[in-house]
């Protein structure tokens, strides 16, 4: 009865919070692939194995492959994180802190 | 010759300037520590009338955005980031770029990926801890101990070595004030005595542990955040005051005859001159022999004072090691580097003259180096016929060495080995002169002399070098490497695939930001914010934070490689003395405490929180869940003050006389943590499906496939270096291991019970 009891506490619908959660993670988790891929690549393409590193070529001072390699993905990569953040991730609610009110009657207060 | 009065300038600035700075440095870190002790007493108020447990350990799940956003921040840094890392950026170049290029990721990953799922979690569990969470999602008090071992196991050891340093850095900071060398003298000598490393450590060791231990004792959770946003601060500031001086600088020391371009194109181009330099051991002379012992200090310029020297003049060197020349002794032997490029010799030679003109003692001025030595073994066959007892291995000699398929021939300057007679089968210790890769016909006279010395000394026949390390870096040194401070895989002293081979750019990208991901200490603080508001502004202003620091760390430190040549010789110094440099140049030393502050806050925002790490295990999920689950709030209170303290104390006694391979031992325990935790966690947040037994198998099979790689790594004789299979990283095994342990157990086990996927994952009815 007691399980019954619990189960009729919730519905049947997946908890939005999770449900957000879940689809924001995914949505990293391949930002950081394509960060992985596209650094990783130019990088051995044009950073590694240069034949003349005596002239080698420039962006804004610094060797090119780290300018199209490094920074330029991550200015990108701040600008994804901007959208992501604030117009993207859902406000959820985290719900009422457990601990707390499991606290209150698990410890005893020693006055 | 614009440049060159620059730099003789500059060095004369610097060194009258160094009383200033190094009072200045002093100064700073008085205030900071007065900053933080302030802190803790703030924070302890917050402590009264609040739920002490969820209040010390979890700062009552209320974290704003800079708090949050700061602590994150400041715990991921540690001291490698503001001590270590300039120290890498230096001695191998741009190539660091891509080695820290996952932190365009790392605050998204870190905070995005587990973030707001696991503060959810945490609140519907009433979990303070990484194990509370486990245990309470499973409903299994075995879990829950399990993880509370692994994290105990892990954070001990990586405790000690974040002491150790702390206390390095704090050494290594104060070591040239002459305050602190005053105080180090006056200590009693038992003092010294508790650590093998010196009374300068154990007095740095003192400051640091009893600074950290007693405001995190105190001040709990919350103290432990605002010294960390404090840091973060100062982190910040530091790095945005000096990017523009290191490029202004850099600029200005580069010979303009030598570029047409200017800025950081100057910089780039004059890099990709260089050549990294040469680990050498040379012996020293003075002019008269002295009548007492003289010390050289580390990083002292020096060269053969125009005189040839084994066939080449206008060699530079600069020592690595403090050395005492013992009075009356000829010669003395010191660890150096050699400066190869010739533009980086021109900047030595202008620093060692700017060095002697300031050398009041005229010992710098000098001192003449004499012979240049490279270490070698010498082999004794093991079926060597002939009388040893006759064998005289003694200066001049000529022996075969067997290198890569061609036998040349070095010359011995001295077993350094002790040994009271030779036998059969003995490897020795020795140094052999300058050893010179000679060709064609230069190799057959070699030869013919080598054969020749055999017919007077036959008893040598068979001894021969079996290793010879002439000191040039395995990956850059050769001609055809030219350029490797500009280029992946970057230059690197003992590896012939260079700094950053592509296995290990693309390992890196995990270690980053998917072990960052995995690591409790940033789980825990992943549920102390108060709102997802919180977490999405926090992920925004983190994002931004690591942008203003990493890549601008990258650009000061290629600089440094302009303004301070020869810094190899001691590579972990470059931070506070780029910072002394570059401010002393704009007339304001006083700034350098404020930077030199950064590495030391770095270090001390990471140390606190595995301190409350641990004792929060202790405290929480061992003594109130498992021995005492009605202990009343002042039980708890007294315990996790007395857990905080005597865990700060023990890692302080552990440091005093640190295990070798503390470093290794770093890198091993934030792998670990992530190789144990990462899967189990990601399973218990997304998983309905998942149970404990899938869980627990993702948390001991991830820990045992990394912990394995490290054990066939020792059993193949490499120490501490892990077996890499496809020369992947432990860290990438224990991962991709754990994730598919855990799920064919999880299927292959009976799924968790309805209630407990109610609990956490579908919506809860109102009243």
């Amino acid at each position: 009865m007691a399980s019954d009891l619990d189960r009729d506490q919730y519905s049947s619908e997946p908890d939005p919070t999770f449900v957000n959660s879940r689809r924001e993670a995914i949505v990293i988790f391949c930002t950081w692939f394509v960060a992985l891929i596209w650094a990783v690549t130019y990088c051995k393409i044009n950073g590694y194995d240069i034949e003349d590193p005596a002239n080698i070529p420039t962006t804004l001072g610094m060797p090119s492959w780290v300018v199209w390699g490094i920074a330029a993905p991550w200015l990108a990569a701040d600008l994804f994180t901007t959208w992501f953040c604030f117009c993207f991730m859902k406000d959820d609610e985290l719900g009422i802190a457990g601990d707390e009110e499991h606290l209150e009657h698990a410890v005893e207060v020693d006055g | 010759m614009a440049h060159h009065t620059f730099i003789s300038s500059m060095k004369e600035n610097f060194l009258l300037a160094a009383a200033e700075s190094g009072n200045s440095v002093l100064f700073t870190f008085l205030i900071y520590i007065l900053g933080v002790f302030v802190i803790a007493w703030l924070s302890n108020k917050l402590l009264q009338n609040r739920n002490f447990l969820s209040e010390y350990f979890l700062g009552s799940r209320g974290l704003g955005v800079w708090a949050f956003a700061l602590t994150l921040a400041a715990t991921s840094s540690s001291g490698g980031s503001f001590m270590g890392f300039p120290a890498k950026i230096y001695s191998h170049g741009w190539v660091l770029a891509l080695w820290i290029g996952s932190y365009m990721v790392v605050p998204i990953c870190i905070m995005g990926l587990l973030g707001k799922r696991i503060n959810q979690v945490a609140r519907i569990s009433g979990a303070i801890t990484v194990p509370d969470i486990l245990r309470d999602r499973f409903n299994n008090v075995s879990f829950g101990l399990v993880s509370v071992a692994l994290i105990i196991f892990f954070m001990t050891f990586n405790l000690v070595a974040q002491f150790k340093a702390g206390s390095e850095i704090l050494r290594t900071l104060l070591g040239p004030i002459d305050a602190f060398n005053s105080a180090v003298a006056a200590l009693p000598e038992w003092f010294g005595n508790f650590s093998g490393l010196g009374a300068d450590y154990m007095l740095c060791l003192v400051v640091f542990g009893v600074a950290v231990i007693v405001y995190t004792t105190y001040g709990g959770f919350h103290a432990v955040v605002w010294t960390d946003v404090m840091q973060g601060i100062v982190m910040l500031v530091g790095v945005i005051i000096m990017l523009p001086l290191a490029i202004d600088q850099a600029t200005d020391a580069i010979d303009s005859s030598d570029s047409s371009k200017t800025g950081m194109a100057a910089v780039t181009e004059e890099m990709a001159k260089m050549v990294p330099p040469r680990y050498v051991t040379i012996g020293l002379s003075l002019p008269k022999s002295p009548t007492e012992d003289v010390q050289i200090p580390p990083g002292t310029w020096v060269s053969s004072q125009g005189k040839v020297l084994h066939g080449k003049s206008g060699r530079v060197f600069r020592t690595k090691q403090r050395n005492v020349f013992s009075a009356g002794a000829p010669v003395s032997l010191v660890q150096a580097i050699e400066i190869i490029s010739p533009s980086d010799k021109r900047r030595s030679f202008e620093a060692m003259e700017s060095q002697n003109k300031n050398d009041t003692g005229g010992v710098a001025s000098n001192l003449e180096v004499r012979l240049v030595l490279n270490n070698a073994k010498v082999r004794i066959p093991s079926d060597y016929a002939g009388d040893l007892s006759k064998v005289e291995l003694k200066t001049g000699i000529l022996l075969p060495w067997e290198d890569q398929g061609t036998q040349r021939i070095a010359n011995l300057y001295a077993i350094t080995s002790e040994v009271e007679s030779l036998k059969a089968g003995d490897e020795l210790d020795a140094y052999v002169f300058d050893f010179i890769r000679t060709e064609d016909s230069f190799l057959k006279m070699e030869h013919n002399v080598y054969r020749s010395s055999l017919t007077e000394f036959p008893q040598l026949e068979g001894i021969e070098i079996s290793s010879l390390d002439d000191g040039y870096y395995a990956y850059g040194a050769a001609d055809e490497e030219i350029g490797s401070f500009v280029t992946a895989p970057g230059p690197h002293r003992d590896s012939t695939s260079g700094f950053l081979p592509l296995s290990l750019a693309i390992s890196f990208f995990f270690m980053w930001a998917i072990s960052g991901t995995g690591q409790p200490s940033n789980m825990v603080r992943l549920m102390a914010f108060k709102d997802t508001m919180t977490l999405r502004r926090s992920i925004f202003t983190v994002a931004m934070y690591y942008t203003m620091i990493y890549f601008p760390l990258v650009i000061i430190f290629c600089c440094a490689r302009i303004l301070l040549p020869g810094m190899e010789a001691e590579a972990d110094r470059i931070m506070p003395q780029m910072a002394v440099t570059l401010t002393t140049n704009v007339g304001m030393g006083w700034l350098a405490g404020l930077l030199i502050a950064a590495p030391f806050a770095a270090v001390m925002s990471t140390v606190d929180s595995f301190l409350l790490m641990i004792s929060s295990a202790l405290v929480r999920d061992i003594y109130q869940r498992n021995m005492n689950p009605d202990a009343t709030e002042k039980q708890i209170k007294k315990l996790s003050y007395i857990f905080t303290l005597v865990v700060g104390l023990g890692a302080l006694i552990g440091a005093m006389n640190p295990p070798e391979f503390l470093q290794d031992i770093i890198v091993y325990t934030g792998s670990g943590l992530a190789a144990a935790f990462l899967a189990p966690v990601v399973y218990a947040l997304y998983w309905p499906r998942s149970n404990h037994q899938g869980c627990i198998a993702a948390m001991i099979g991830g820990f045992g496939a990394h912990l394995s790689l490290y054990i066939i790594g020792f059993i193949n004789g490499e120490g501490f270096t892990p077996y890499r299979p496809l020369e992947l990283d432990p860290i990438i095994i224990g991962l991709f291991g754990s994730f598919i342990i855990g799920f064919i157990v999880t299927l292959k086990t009976a799924p968790p019970s309805d209630k407990v996927v109610k609990k956490y994952f579908y919506k809860k009815l109102e009243g």
